[in-house]
C-alpha cells in the first residue's frame, strides 16, 4: 500500500531559495563567522553593509574635497599668502581653478602653484585686499594695474 | 564605475605599450566555438563558420580555433589568453558580421578586462614635471650650512614692531625735531 499522505508533509518552500541566497552570500564572503554562514544573520550584516556604501558615497566626496582645501592651505601658507585672500584674488585674476587641479599643482608641480600665489599676491597688493598686513607685490608678476 | 560586487576585480589603467616595440606577441591563445546545428540562435555562428572562420584561422597562425557543436544549448565563444584568463561571449543571435568582429576584439585584446572596476579613469607614468613637492623644495640650501644656536634662523620669520618700539622709534623722531 502506498501512503501519499505523509508525502504531502514535506514542505516544498520553492526551487530558487538557494540561489536567492546565494545572492547575499556572496556580498558577505569577507564577513567573520556566523555572518558568513548562516542566512537569517548575515543579511541583517549586510543590509548594514549596503547601507554604509550609500552613506559613504556622500562621504567620500566631503571628505577629497576637505583634503584638497587642506593641501591648498599649506601650500599658500608656505609662501605667505592666506587661503581665502588666494582663492579671491585668482578669481579675480580670471584663473578658474577648482579645488582638485590647484590641489594637484601644490602637490606635483610646486613652482607653477608658487606662480599662482604670486599672482594673488601682485593682485591682493593692487586692490588693496587684505589692508591688516599688506603684502608687497612679488618681483616677476605684471599686473593690468602697472601697465595702466 | 563602482564597486558594486565584491568579488570584481579591480585595477588601474594600463596600456600594452611593450607589445609590438620588439616583437609582436598575439596574446589571444585559443578560441572554443560552441554552437547548436540546428537551433536559430546559432544561426549567426553557423554562417561565420562557413564563411569566415578558415580566413581567420589561416591569418593568425598562433590561435588554435576549436568548434565545438552542442545540441540545444547557446552559442558561446570561449577565449583563452596567454596568461590564463578566460573570456565567455555569448552569441546568442548574433549575425556572423558581429560575431567576426567581437573575434577580432578578442585577438587584439591582451587579456580580459570585461567587469574590471577602474580605480582611476586615467594613468601617467610621469605625475610631474618640475619634480613633486618636498619639504626642501622651498629651503634655501644655505641651510645645510648653518650653524645651531643661530639668532637670526631662530627669530620669528615675520616680526611687526612692538609697542615698544613704536615708542621708542617715535621718541627718537621727535628728538631729531627738537634737534632741527
Amino acid at each position: 500500500m502506498v501512503f501519499t499522505t505523509a508525502v504531502n508533509f514535506i514542505r516544498s518552500r520553492g526551487p530558487d531559495e538557494f540561489w536567492r541566497k546565494r545572492k547575499i552570500f556572496k556580498l558577505a564572503a569577507h564577513f567573520q563567522g556566523r555572518k558568513r554562514n548562516c542566512y537569517s544573520i548575515t543579511i541583517r550584516y549586510v543590509h548594514r553593509a549596503l547601507v554604509y556604501a550609500t552613506k559613504g558615497r556622500k562621504l567620500k566626496k566631503v571628505d577629497m574635497a576637505n583634503l584638497w582645501e587642506q593641501r591648498i592651505l599649506s601650500g599658500c601658507e608656505q609662501h605667505g599668502v592666506t587661503y581665502p585672500l588666494f582663492k579671491e584674488s585668482l578669481s579675480r585674476s580670471g584663473v578658474m581653478l577648482n579645488r582638485k587641479t590647484l590641489a594637484d599643482l601644490a602637490c606635483w608641480e610646486p613652482q607653477s602653484f608658487k606662480a599662482l600665489t604670486d599672482i594673488a599676491q601682485a593682485r591682493a597688493a593692487q586692490d588693496g585686499l587684505n589692508v591688516s598686513k599688506s603684502l608687497e607685490p612679488p618681483s616677476g608678476v605684471v599686473t593690468r594695474g602697472m601697465i595702466k | 564605475m563602482s564597486n558594486s560586487h565584491l568579488l570584481m576585480k579591480a585595477g588601474f589603467i594600463t596600456s600594452p605599450a611593450q607589445n609590438g616595440v620588439g616583437r609582436y606577441v598575439c596574446q589571444l591563445q585559443r578560441v572554443v566555438l560552441k554552437f547548436c546545428k540546428n537551433n536559430g540562435s546559432s544561426r549567426g555562428v553557423r554562417d561565420f563558420i562557413e564563411s569566415d572562420l578558415v580566413n581567420f584561422a589561416k591569418d593568425h597562425p598562433g590561435v588554435v580555433v576549436y568548434l565545438k557543436p552542442r545540441r540545444h544549448r547557446g552559442p558561446v565563444i570561449v577565449a583563452e589568453y596567454l596568461n590564463g584568463e578566460k573570456q565567455h561571449v555569448y552569441c546568442r543571435n548574433f549575425t556572423s558580421e558581429v560575431v567576426s568582429k567581437w573575434l577580432t576584439l578578442l585577438k587584439n585584446q591582451q587579456g580580459n578586462h570585461e567587469g574590471m572596476r577602474l580605480r582611476k579613469m586615467w594613468h601617467t607614468d610621469h605625475p610631474s614635471i618640475q619634480g613633486p613637492w618636498t619639504p626642501y623644495t622651498f629651503r634655501e640650501p644655505s641651510l645645510n650650512l648653518a650653524e645651531f644656536p643661530n639668532d637670526k634662523l631662530s627669530s620669528p620669520a615675520s616680526l611687526e614692531p612692538s609697542a615698544t618700539d613704536r615708542l621708542i622709534e617715535a621718541f627718537k623722531k621727535q628728538q631729531l625735531k627738537e634737534l632741527e
